[in-house]
This record gives C-alpha cells, sequence and structure tokens, in this order.
C-alpha cells in the first residue's frame, strides 16, 4: 500500500528557476552560432590541471537546473574521445603536464581549447614558480581564455559566444 | 599552574621546557632522543597526533619539527618542538604520522628512520632526484623536468584472480584529478591506493617572503569551496601574531560566511551523493539550493566563492543591513524547502538499498587516522573544532556537534543534511544579532609565530605562520582532506567498484586542499 501511494502521488510542483537575461540572450546567440559552426550541438571535456576547484564548481553549475545549457546543445562529457572542446582549469603543474597532453591527444580534430579562469589565462600568481609550467598556452594552442577567479556562469557562456562567432563552419 | 600541568598531571613535560601558551596552543620543546617516549605516554592519554609540520632555521641545516596533539576535554592544542635532523618516525605509535612524514621529507629532505612507507608524497616523477623545495636554499623558479626519476612504486597485491583497475588522474566526470589503483577480486574491492600531488602548486613555498596581507589570498587559493575556512584560519594565526583582536562585527560576519560556506559546500555533497545512485530528480532541487545560497554569497561579498572579503584585522567591507536581511530571507526558504527534499530522499527504497551500510567507516580507526569532520562525526565522535576548541564567533555563540552511528554513506548523508539545517538555523539567528561598529582594525606587523585551527566543511583545518623581518617566513596549512583521504581507503574495503563513486562522493574530499 506504501509502495502503491507512493507510486500514484501527484508530484509536486517546482517553481522554475531562471539564470538571468545576461546568460538567457548568450545562451540563445550561442545555439545559433553552434548550429552554424558545428551543427546542433558541442561536446566539452573539462580538465583540472592545477585549478583550486572553484572554476570546476562553476562548470559544473551550467548542467544545473538555473542554467541548464543542454537547452542550447552544450553537453559536458566523461571521455576526450567524445568531445570537441577542452575546457582546462588552473595553471599546469608539473604533475598534469602529461595527462593534459594525452588528453588533448586523445580528443579529435576539430577541437578547440579553452583557458577557464586567471590561472589557465595567465598562470596568475602562480607564474614563474617551481611547481608549474605557467598558462595553459605554454602546454598546448589556446583558442579562448575566460578569466575571472572564477568566471562566472555568465561569463563562460559570453566568453563561449565569442569564439564561435569568430569560427568559419567546420 | 601552568602549561599542560593544568590539565594533564600524568603527563611529566619539565616545566623548563615548556616555551610558551596562547590561546590556541601550549607548547613545549623537547629534546629529540625524547619524543618517541612522550609519544607513547600521550597514546596512553588518549591522544590524537593531528599534525607534523617543519620550519627550516636560519642556521644552514637546521631543522624543526613540530608535532601537534590534541588532548581530549583540553581546549588548546599541546605543541611538541624539536630541533633535529636526524628525526625517528611516530607511523608505529601514530598511523597518522606517515604521510606528514613523507611530506616533511619531500619538502625538506629530511629522512625519518624507522620509516615503513618511503616514498614521495606530493612531489611526482618530473622532479629530479635530490629536489627538496622547502628548502631555503631553493629558490621558487621554474626547474627542468626530470626524465630520470624512478616512477612511484604502488603497493603490490598479489593472488589468484586479482587484477587492478586504475582509475585517473583524469575522471569521468567534473572533478579534480587524482589516482585510484584498485586491486580488485571479481568486484569485490581487496585494496584501494590513493595518489596524489598532482595539483601541487607550491603554495607553501609561494607565500614565503609575500606580506602577510597578501598570504590571506594565497590561503584563499587552496581550495576554492572552502576558501573562507582557509582564509579565516590564516588570518587567526596572523592575528595571534599580533595579538589582535577584531572588531565584534566583524566577528560575526565572519561567523555568519563560515556558516554560509559550510551550507553551500555541503549541499554539493549531497546532491552529489544521489546523482552517484542516479537519483538525480532529488540531485536537481539540492543543486538550486545550493546555487540560491550561491547567489546570496554573492549578494554578500561580490563573489559567489566568498573570495576577497576576509583581510587581517576582520574583513575587507561592511555589509549593508539590508542586505544580510535579505539573505535572512533567502537562508530561510532553502531551509524549508531543504527539510523537505531531505526528509523525501532519504525515505526513497532505491536510495536506502544503496547509501545503508556503504562504505563503513569503523569507530576505531578514527584516532589513529586523525580523522575529523562529519566523516569522524558520522561514525559517532562528537569532533568539531568549533566545539573541542572555540574561535571566534563560536566562543560566544557555541554549537552542539551532530552525531551519527552508523559510518556508511546513509550516516555521512544523513548527517551533512542536518549540518546544513543548523548551520542555516544558526546564521538566521545570528544575523538579528549583528551589533554595529567597525569591521576592522588597524595593525602593525612584527615578528612572531602561532598556529590556529578552524572548523571548515570538511573538518579540521590547522595553519601554522611565521612571520620575520615583517613577511612571511613559513606558511603551513593542514586541511582536513588530507588525513581524511585515508579513511576512505579503508572505507571501500569489501565494496564493490560501482559502489566507489558514492562513498567516494559521501566524504568529498578536496584533492586541491591536500595537494597545495
Amino acid at each position: 500500500m506504501n509502495l502503491l501511494s507512493f507510486l500514484l502521488k501527484k508530484p509536486e510542483d517546482v517553481q522554475a528557476y531562471t539564470p538571468g537575461p545576461a546568460f538567457e540572450s548568450a545562451g540563445h546567440s550561442l545555439r545559433q552560432e553552434i548550429d552554424r559552426v558545428f551543427g546542433h550541438s558541442i561536446a566539452i571535456r573539462e580538465v583540472d590541471c592545477g585549478s583550486d576547484n572553484a572554476a570546476e564548481i562553476e562548470l559544473a553549475n551550467l548542467s544545473a537546473p538555473h542554467y541548464d545549457v543542454e537547452r542550447f546543445g552544450i553537453t559536458f562529457v566523461a571521455s576526450p574521445r567524445h568531445a570537441d572542446i577542452l575546457a582546462v582549469t588552473g595553471v599546469v603543474t608539473h604533475g598534469m603536464k602529461e595527462a593534459l597532453l594525452k588528453t588533448y591527444e586523445a580528443t579529435p580534430e576539430p577541437k578547440f581549447v579553452i583557458a577557464v579562469g586567471d590561472d589557465a589565462c595567465t598562470g596568475g600568481m602562480y607564474a614563474g614558480t617551481y611547481a608549474t609550467l605557467g598558462p595553459v598556452d605554454a602546454v598546448l594552442p589556446v583558442d579562448l581564455k575566460i578569466p575571472g577567479n572564477p568566471p562566472t556562469p555568465v561569463a563562460i557562456m559570453e566568453g563561449m559566444l565569442g569564439l564561435m562567432k569568430s569560427t568559419k563552419k567546420r | 599552574m601552568t602549561g599542560i600541568h593544568a590539565h594533564y598531571s600524568a603527563l611529566s613535560l619539565p616545566a623548563e621546557w615548556l616555551i610558551g601558551e596562547d590561546g590556541t596552543t601550549i607548547t613545549y620543546a623537547v629534546p629529540d632522543d625524547r619524543i618517541a617516549a612522550i609519544a607513547e605516554t600521550l597514546l596512553a592519554l588518549e591522544s590524537r597526533l593531528v599534525w607534523i609540520f617543519c620550519t627550516e632555521e636560519r642556521e644552514e641545516n637546521s631543522y624543526t619539527l613540530w608535532y601537534v596533539f590534541e588532548l581530549a576535554e583540553m581546549r588548546k592544542y599541546l605543541v611538541l618542538v624539536l630541533s633535529t635532523s636526524h628525526p625517528v618516525s611516530l607511523v608505529e605509535i601514530y598511523p597518522a604520522a606517515s604521510r606528514f612524514e613523507r611530506a616533511i621529507s619531500d619538502g625538506f629532505g629530511l629522512q625519518f628512520s624507522g620509516s615503513p612507507d618511503t616514498r614521495r608524497l606530493f612531489l611526482h616523477e618530473a622532479y629530479p632526484c635530490g629536489f627538496h623545495p622547502m628548502k631555503k636554499s631553493v629558490k621558487n623558479v621554474p626547474i627542468v623536468p626530470s626524465q630520470h626519476t624512478d616512477p612511484y612504486e604502488f603497493r603490490s597485491m598479489e593472488g589468484t584472480s586479482v587484477y587492478q583497475v586504475p582509475v585517473g588522474p583524469v575522471h569521468a566526470g567534473i572533478i579534480e584529478p587524482g589516482h585510484f589503483r584498485f586491486s580488485v577480486i571479481g568486484e569485490d574491492i581487496l585494496n584501494l591506493e590513493i595518489r596524489l600531488g598532482y595539483l601541487h602548486r607550491g603554495i607553501e613555498k609561494l607565500a614565503e617572503g609575500c606580506s602577510p596581507e597578501k598570504g590571506v589570498r594565497i590561503a584563499e587559493s587552496v581550495s576554492g569551496d572552502e576558501s573562507v575556512a582557509n582564509a579565516c584560519c590564516y588570518a587567526m594565526a596572523v592575528e595571534q601574531i599580533l595579538s589582535l583582536s577584531i572588531p565584534v562585527r566583524a566577528v560575526y560576519l565572519r561567523g555568519l560566511l563560515l556558516e554560509l560556506e559550510r551550507s553551500w559546500s555541503l549541499l554539493s555533497d549531497l546532491a552529489g551523493m544521489v546523482t552517484d545512485v542516479a537519483f538525480s530528480t532529488a540531485a536537481s532541487r539540492f543543486t538550486i539550493l545550493r546555487e540560491m545560497l550561491q547567489r546570496a554569497c554573492e549578494r554578500l561579498t561580490g563573489s559567489r566563492f566568498l573570495k576577497g572579503i576576509i583581510v587581517i584585522g576582520g574583513v575587507s567591507h561592511d555589509i549593508p543591513d539590508d542586505v544580510l536581511m535579505e539573505v535572512k530571507d533567502t537562508v530561510m526558504r532553502v531551509r524549508v524547502e531543504l527539510e523537505k527534499i531531505q526528509s523525501w530522499a532519504i525515505s526513497v527504497p532505491s536510495v536506502i538499498d544503496r547509501f545503508s551500510t556503504t562504505g563503513v567507516v569503523r569507530e576505531p580507526l578514527i584516532d589513529p587516522l586523525a580523522l575529523s569532520g562529519p566523516i569522524a562525526r558520522a561514525s559517532g565522535r562528537a569532533l568539531d573544532v568549533r566545539c573541542d576548541h572555540p574561535y571566534g564567533l563560536y566562543d560566544t555563540y557555541p554549537v552542539s556537534p551532530l552525531i551519527r552511528m552508523t559510518g556508511d554513506v546513509m550516516g555521512r548523508f544523513a548527517l551533512k543534511g542536518d549540518e546544513v539545517l543548523s548551520s542555516l538555523s544558526y546564521v538566521n539567528e545570528l544575523v538579528t544579532q549583528i551589533p554595529k561598529g567597525p569591521v576592522q582594525t588597524e595593525y602593525e606587523v612584527r615578528d612572531g609565530y602561532a598556529l590556529a585551527a578552524v572548523e571548515s566543511p570538511r573538518g579540521r583545518t590547522l595553519c601554522f605562520v611565521r612571520i620575520a623581518d615583517g613577511s612571511i617566513d613559513r606558511f603551513a596549512l593542514s586541511t582536513a582532506s588530507f588525513c581524511n583521504w585515508m579513511a576512505l581507503e579503508h572505507a571501500v574495503l569489501g565494496n564493490i567498484v560501482p559502489d566507489f563513486p558514492v562513498i567516494n562522493k559521501s566524504m568529498n574530499l578536496s584533492y586541491a586542499g591536500t595537494d597545495l
């Protein structure tokens, strides 16, 4: 009986949450650009090379209910072999260099690399220290840099929109 | 009676060894041949070794080791200081010592005699043999990666039908890097060895020579989801050195920020746990609440991760009362929602099936491994820095630790949910009582050293700072994750590989906060 009432219970109404007008408009423009450049969708593989985990939280947030970027054709994937874009966070450490290069090699062409966060863009306060190789572009060709400590979801979307707009159809 | 004797008359530490006592610690200088014997006595008194760190002195090749002990019912930490370049290992007395000693060997090149595990910890193969970055003689400049360092050796597990499952450093989700080496029979985990260090950014070395103000930003960058806890712990250590008391309003605001951070950070854990048992509806609901809190954080400080607000001497700017009231409203809405979602999630049969009896951390492991935070509390031990070593606002408004007895994923899930609820109530109550006044004190930097402790969302955070000639001479930070990773290695034993993600998420330890 308990199980039955559980199954028959009317689902509760959940309030709709919106990310804000700036995010929405960036998302809709991005949707069109993704259609133009990649044909319907892009898949992103995230690689943490020395981040403090704040940028990871924001990237993961993009798939959360408030933002829900899948409606704009953006998905995060588990394997680099399924990815169009590598989103690299953090200053590149000696420990992560090899893993980053292998992930890059495993990603099929055409591919983009975006550096997410101040440390990934410039090395930040870690630039020139013993434990790091510097920003992502010291190790890989980088197509887009999104600064911020960490960048907000809106900043990440606007950054990607800029990248797509400047790209020819593949 | 001063020093330790006021608390433990059984412990014979001569009064002339006492070198200092402040609000957080009682410090004794101990001859290097006596440490093992004293450690044995301390063990008999049911103490826990919670940290060992090293400092280099001005005379060349002169090192000091600092052993930090926590004794039951004692508000201050007992710190034993030892000058030696040939230390003995305490692993046989306190197993938690192993990884601290390996970190010191990496950093300073000291070898601990009698240590069963002398492998490197945070230095990977790219670092040449004989490279010890924490030595003062080593400059903080880029190195030439080594091609010849011997590869790291994992513990080998042998036997019929034992096979290895290597995972990482790049994982399937959007998470931090680390390597997990499973030895498995069928689906049962026989052994797990965790190798970290991928995120080693040289933070402790980076802080050396910086101004004490800059140190706050460095401490904040250790781990994004506990940035206030780490920044606060560092700032408290410096304030201890300067004998600085911060304005009452700043004490309240720091308390507010610490509890907000605990709430949103633990909400991620709740969402992660239900995601890993494929219950995405509940995960979405938890994530919505976390986003509401992160937006409240942004409203308060301009940063969704509460970065930049903690400064030495208080907080960087005042928060207007109307913003505080707005945040109070959000907090209450989140609390009401969370109560509903939490009890719903925990009543779903498939969740109970996956959570119960999975990944048990047994209570007897807590002391030897120096576990802390929700992991210790979910296994029946009321360990909480806020209660055991009260600081800041918790001195005025105490919190009582919540515990669960089962030690499994279900225990941690229920406990973390309750902790968020209690943090949100705490925020709600204190907002209305924040007194008016300044939020920052002027100060002048002076030399000295101090240790501070804070309860971060993951447990005990300790920070040691030594200022010499007006700038940071040594910055050392130990987050809860450093010791708590050991709990994961034990909790998975006998479980099946497919349950690993949910066990891992139920602890949700910080890789960045371990590797520094």
